[in-house]
């Protein structure tokens, strides 16, 4: 089955990932710009990891077959730094009308501050400016307050809902999210967030209509394969394969594409190519297919 | 390629259908003293997608778009803000971006101001940007010095593009880089490789 993992966080993750990835039939991903596990102390830190979202590491998932797309915001962690905050926020215009940049995200509310609330709501703004769809997160602590927050300020900021994705969503929230023009995101995680056997629950209650999955795999412990093996417990359950199909391509293939910059083209491997000069062998035969 | 007029709006429009011409007319509208540097790059950056890469007389649309904003930003900021604006493209832009700031320096006030991008440019291991500064581009002749110049000559021949796409060549030979020609002619004879034919107008006297 083609997939698409619409959260996952590449720059961590190795080489080795992405050639499984690319054999369990993960032929696209949205890596969503994030936080790094350690704060940033400088504007040009956010930058330069803006540019190789956009750069290198397109790049890197191109020598493995997979179409590498990005989101572009300052995430709702930093946002309460308030030095770094209005400095990347003036960055982002320019990084959002780069190709490839799919949607303003992630943003949302962490710790469900009033600096994270302004962030939120300035970056709705850039959306509906720069003509890109939303992707939220949605707290870990408090979340279904955290998410009743956010759909009350998408709703304020008068972005349309159907270009709003709110993700991390739990068998809580996710009610709440298909009462409105939302969609719905599930991250399945090995331990918190959403697991495989939950999500067949989920996906047999709702269906499969503004439903989306992801592994939000990053620099913990979290799994790049759990889109795939969540395929496989949903056909295992005796959900409809086009219904499994819907929710792990079809689905993020219409909300990002409402970007008008999801091109799915498929790409030739070619191991020669380099990226400024550099790149991802090191010394062995290139792969061209 | 044709002559290398400076492009402006109102040729850029004339070519373009009313969707990009719109946006254009906004964006271009928006470079207004004090320059709004966030919008401007971030029009720079989406000309591409938002314009399309449609050949006009043998010049992308995004090209000339990037070069008509960018020479209006030029006219509307500080002098003293030119070099900044020329280095933050070049060090943020992508391939086509770049490509279009190289195509551009010529057309900008002082231009041999710029002249460190445009060398820095020269390392690049990038086709298409080297191309963009070396092939039918009158600034290398223009301000480089005899060194920067003939580095440039001698990267375009490993490269393998065609020395005779370089503006000025003839104008701008000199002993040293007769030298460095016949160096490289005499190295690839040596180890039973090609000489690139056209190297004769590098080598013989103008």
């Amino acid at each position: 089955m083609k997939i698409l993992d619409p959260h996952i966080h590449m720059t961590s993750r190795t080489t080795d990932d992405y050639a499984a990835m690319a054999a369990a039939g993960i032929a696209a991903v949205i890596e969503p710009a994030f936080w790094l596990g350690q704060p940033r102390t400088h504007v040009g830190s956010f930058e330069d990891y803006f540019l190789s979202l956009v750069g290198w590491e397109r790049f890197r998932a191109s020598q493995f077959g997979i179409a590498h797309f990005c989101t572009m915001a300052l995430n709702p962690k930093e946002a309460n730094n308030p030095t770094l905050a209005k400095g990347v926020l003036e960055l982002l215009p320019r990084y959002l009308e780069k190709d490839g940049v799919v949607a303003v995200g992630e943003i949302g509310y962490d710790d469900q501050t009033a600096a994270e609330e302004a962030v939120f709501s300035a970056q709705l703004e850039l959306a509906i400016a720069y003509e890109l769809p939303v992707l939220v997160h949605t707290p870990h602590r408090d979340k279904v307050r955290g998410t009743e927050r956010s759909l009350a300020l998408v709703k304020e900021s008068g972005i349309a809902e159907h270009l709003v994705l709110i993700d991390h969503n739990t068998e809580e929230t996710l009610p709440m999210v298909l009462d409105t023009g939302c969609w719905a995101g599930h991250s399945l995680y090995p331990d918190t967030k959403m697991d495989e056997h939950r999500m067949v629950k989920l996906a047999q209650q709702y269906g499969h209509e503004r439903i989306i999955i992801n592994s939000a795999a990053d620099w913990g412990v979290s799994d790049p394969l759990k889109v795939p093996k969540t395929v496989a417990a949903m056909l295992e359950a005796g959900i409809a394969t086009a219904d499994v199909q819907a929710i792990v391509w079809d689905n993020p293939v219409a909300f990002f594409g409402q970007s008008g910059r999801l091109n799915l083209d498929p790409i030739a491997i070619d191991q020669r190519e380099l990226w400024e000069g550099n790149s991802v062998l090191r010394g062995q035969a290139p792969v061209v297919e | 390629m044709k002559a290398r007029t400076t492009p402006n709006l109102e040729t850029v429009q004339a070519h373009c259908p009313p969707a990009q011409s719109a946006w254009l007319t906004r964006s271009y509208a928006a470079l207004r003293a004090p320059l709004d540097r966030s919008r401007f790059v971030a029009a720079y950056a989406g000309a591409g997608r938002r314009m399309g890469r449609t050949e006009i007389d043998g010049r992308a649309l995004d090209d000339l778009t990037r070069i008509t904003l960018l020479t209006r930003a030029c006219a509307v900021a500080e002098s003293a803000e030119h070099l900044e604006l020329v280095d933050d493209i070049f060090l943020r832009g992508d391939n086509r971006e770049r490509g279009a700031l190289l195509r551009a320096l010529s057309f900008l006030p002082g231009p041999e101001r710029f002249r460190a991008v445009a060398v820095e440019a020269c390392r690049t291991n990038v086709l298409s940007v080297f191309e963009a500064l070396a092939c039918e581009n009158s600034y290398p002749a223009d301000h480089f010095t005899d060194p920067q110049f003939n580095q440039m000559v001698l990267k375009a021949l490993f490269m393998g593009v065609a020395v005779a796409r370089i503006d000025g060549l003839r104008r701008r030979q000199n002993d040293e880089l007769i030298r460095m020609a016949k160096g490289y002619a005499s190295e690839r004879t040596a180890a039973g490789r090609v000489v690139p034919d056209d190297i004769g107008l590098i080598i013989e006297k103008a």
